[in-house]
């Protein structure tokens, strides 16, 4: 019977093929395992790690041929691990207590993996889940059994977690998608399926127990949806859209290297939004972003229990700014607030999280989260062009308050000894109605705007686009919503600084070239969209897009707009 | 035989350097053991010297038993001081 499952999709695309289901239930075979003398147990357990450690050497070589350096670097820690002699010595005096090679391999990973799990520093603590990796690994060993069974057709791997040794020794053509049951964007399954972009979904949650070895699935890594035991109708729709997939990536890929310049020869920034520092690779060598326009710092701050301090952050920084090989890359600071608590920032319950206490607002009063960040971002400024991005800016004092605390942030990098860059250009995006009115007055004191069109527009038109009851009215194309953007873009370009946008609005082509008549300098955007927009703005001329934009400028309804653009722009290709 | 230094990376011993550490003390035969907060542990194992978390600053103790302990000691005390290669 077919049905349809929803978790939250992480890495996109369209994956069909079968399911092959990882939940391996160790314990059932370590219960049914007879054991030996003392001695027999202890050689297994000798035997076991050498034999594991051997494995672990071969796949990190492998690897590290194959250029896959960050799965390489995963599998050397672990080879390390399962050669340590404190796990080693433990589970060796455990097989004598415990008078079982797999209890005791189990009893000693599950001791050292408490020691981390109980530490301070969450690099550390995220360690736990390697060594429980290494010591099942162990078993295995021990009981004969093999890792998951692939035959020769590609499959889609569903486990509740799945071990990121696992996922990192079978061949990426043999992973058609990834399927898991818990949450977490950040595991390193997850961050090892991205590396491959392989279509992912997480969450399913208790749903997992639906999706059996061997049933045909459908997944879909941008929606989320997993279909099990899909409908024939359903496998013709997405074979479709699989071809169409393939059909348009073909087509954009010749788009890559080109620039996005119009026929009278403007050119326009096209850039990608990011939520980790692994996400900058493909957005520039897949889809041609000439840098980073936002790097969504809250990443690095969700799912942990204490701020990630300045040297995490500076890392996920410093990388993300050397893979934009010049081009800029502007950092977003801490964007959060009562619809994402986090367990360190102790926000009270609030009504209204959207107008309560958030983002810079959050940063202004907890220098012990704040300082950290502005430290990491100023220091990897040394390692190519970076940008610090103020979200939720409503009055001038902000950014007054955020230019003082780089200030104090330099006088302790220097005191440090840390080398740091002075040209991080800071600016402010544009996502309150006040902040777009008062433009001319923050053109004077920052180096860049960046309208955040998500917010702008809601809080403008005062519509939550997630309440089904007001979302029709959500419109970029309010002529209230555009007067707001041209009116920042004008204030950008008389005081001789550069707007971009960074809202979903830039992914919009009609709506992309618009903006460039405005005068825009940047667009940044999820990175798949950039060979669309791209694809519009090469056919049009300049000239052509500020007749355009008069016209628009002067309708009075958002419909009128839309119908005229459509009209215009949907016979290009 | 042993020796008294702190440690003047910026990590601290973290995996890289904590890894770095342990390699090099493998390279050797003597019993070569790490003191620090009060705790002495197995030289040679990194995730007893991980568990240690041992941050910049920090005073730690390298002792080494063996034939070729002084060796063993020199090339652990220049790790230490090179600063495992931070800059």
């Amino acid at each position: 019977m077919s049905s349809k499952l929803r978790g939250k999709g992480v890495i996109a695309g369209i994956a069909i093929a079968k399911a092959l289901t990882l939940e391996q239930d160790l314990e059932k075979y370590v219960a049914l395992y007879n054991p030996g003398s003392v001695e027999a147990e202890i050689g297994k357990v000798k035997k076991a790690i050498g034999e594991v450690a051997d494995i672990l050497a071969e796949n990190v070589k492998t690897l590290t041929d194959k250029d896959m350096a960050e799965q390489a670097g995963i599998m050397e820690a672990h080879r390390v691990m399962v050669q340590d002699p404190m796990l080693e010595d433990n589970a060796v005096a455990k097989a004598g207590e415990l008078k079982s090679a797999p209890r005791a391999v189990l009893a000693a990973s599950e001791e050292s993996a408490a020691i981390f799990e109980n530490m301070e520093d969450s690099y550390f603590r995220e360690r736990a889940v390697d060594i429980r990796d290494v010591g099942k690994r162990v078993v295995r060993q021990i009981l004969g059994l093999k890792g998951p069974d692939i035959g020769s057709e590609p499959v889609i791997l569903c486990g509740h977690e799945i071990e990121p040794s696992v996922i990192a020794n079978i061949p990426t053509e043999q992973i058609a998608g990834v399927v898991l049951g818990q949450g977490s964007t950040t595991c390193h399954a997850v961050i090892i399926a991205k590396a491959r972009a392989i279509p992912t979904v997480v969450g399913l949650e208790a749903n997992l127990k639906d999706i059996k070895s061997g049933d045909q699935l459908i997944i879909n890594g941008e929606t989320g949806e997993v279909y099990v035991h899909p409908t024939e109708e359903q496998l013709i729709s997405f074979n479709e859209r699989i071809k169409e997939q393939n059909r348009l990536k073909e087509h954009y890929a010749q788009l890559t290297s080109l620039p996005a310049e119009t026929t009278d020869g403007h050119k326009v920034m096209l850039v990608a939004n990011i939520s980790t520092h692994l996400d900058v690779e493909a957005a520039v060598s897949n889809f041609g972003a000439e840098g980073v326009g936002l790097f969504r710092s809250e990443f690095l701050f969700m799912g942990r229990n204490e701020a990630p301090d300045e040297e995490m952050q500076f890392q996920a920084y410093k990388e993300a700014v050397e893979k934009c090989k010049g081009n800029l890359c502007v950092i977003r600071t801490m964007d959060i607030g009562g619809d994402k608590p986090l367990p360190y920032l102790n926000i009270p319950k609030e009504e209204n999280p959207f107008l309560g206490w958030r983002a810079l607002r959050i940063c202004l009063s907890r220098r012990d989260i704040f300082m950290p960040q502005v430290k990491a971002i100023l220091r990897a400024g040394v390692y190519g062009k970076a940008a610090m991005m103020l979200p939720m800016v409503i009055r001038l004092s902000e950014v007054d308050k955020v230019k003082q605390i780089i200030e104090e942030a330099k006088v302790l990098l220097s005191q440090e000894n840390k080398a740091y860059s002075d040209n991080v250009q800071l600016g402010i995006m544009v996502e309150t109605p006040a902040a777009a009115v008062m433009t001319p007055i923050f053109a004077k004191h920052v180096d860049f705007f960046s309208i955040g069109t998500n917010d702008l527009i809601q809080y403008t038109l005062a519509v939550d686009r997630v309440n089904s009851n007001v979302s029709y009215l959500y419109d970029p194309l309010n002529p209230g919503v555009l007067a707001l953007i041209k009116r920042t873009i004008d204030s950008a370009n008389e005081n001789k600084i550069w707007a971009g946008m960074c809202g979903e609005m830039a992914s919009d082509p009609h709506a992309a070239v618009l903006l460039m008549a405005m005068g825009i300098t940047e667009l940044s955007m999820s990175a798949p969209s950039i060979p669309r927009v791209k694809e519009l703005i090469r056919s049009v001329s300049m000239a052509e897009a500020k007749e355009v934009l008069d016209k628009v400028m002067s309708m009075e309804h958002a419909s009128d707009i839309k119908a005229y653009l459509h009209e215009k722009f949907d016979d290009r290709k | 035989m042993e020796k008294t230094l702190t440690i003047e990376n910026k990590t601290g011993l973290h995996a890289r350097p904590a890894s770095m550490f342990v390699q090099t003390a493998n390279k050797f035969k003597a019993k070569i053991k790490l003191t620090a907060k009060g705790k002495t542990v197995d030289a040679k194992s990194i995730l007893m010297i991980m568990s240690l978390g041992l941050q910049q600053g920090t005073d730690v103790t390298i002792s080494a038993d063996g034939e070729d302990a002084q060796a063993a000691l020199d090339a652990l005390t220049d790790l230490v001081k090179s600063k495992f290669g931070e800059d």
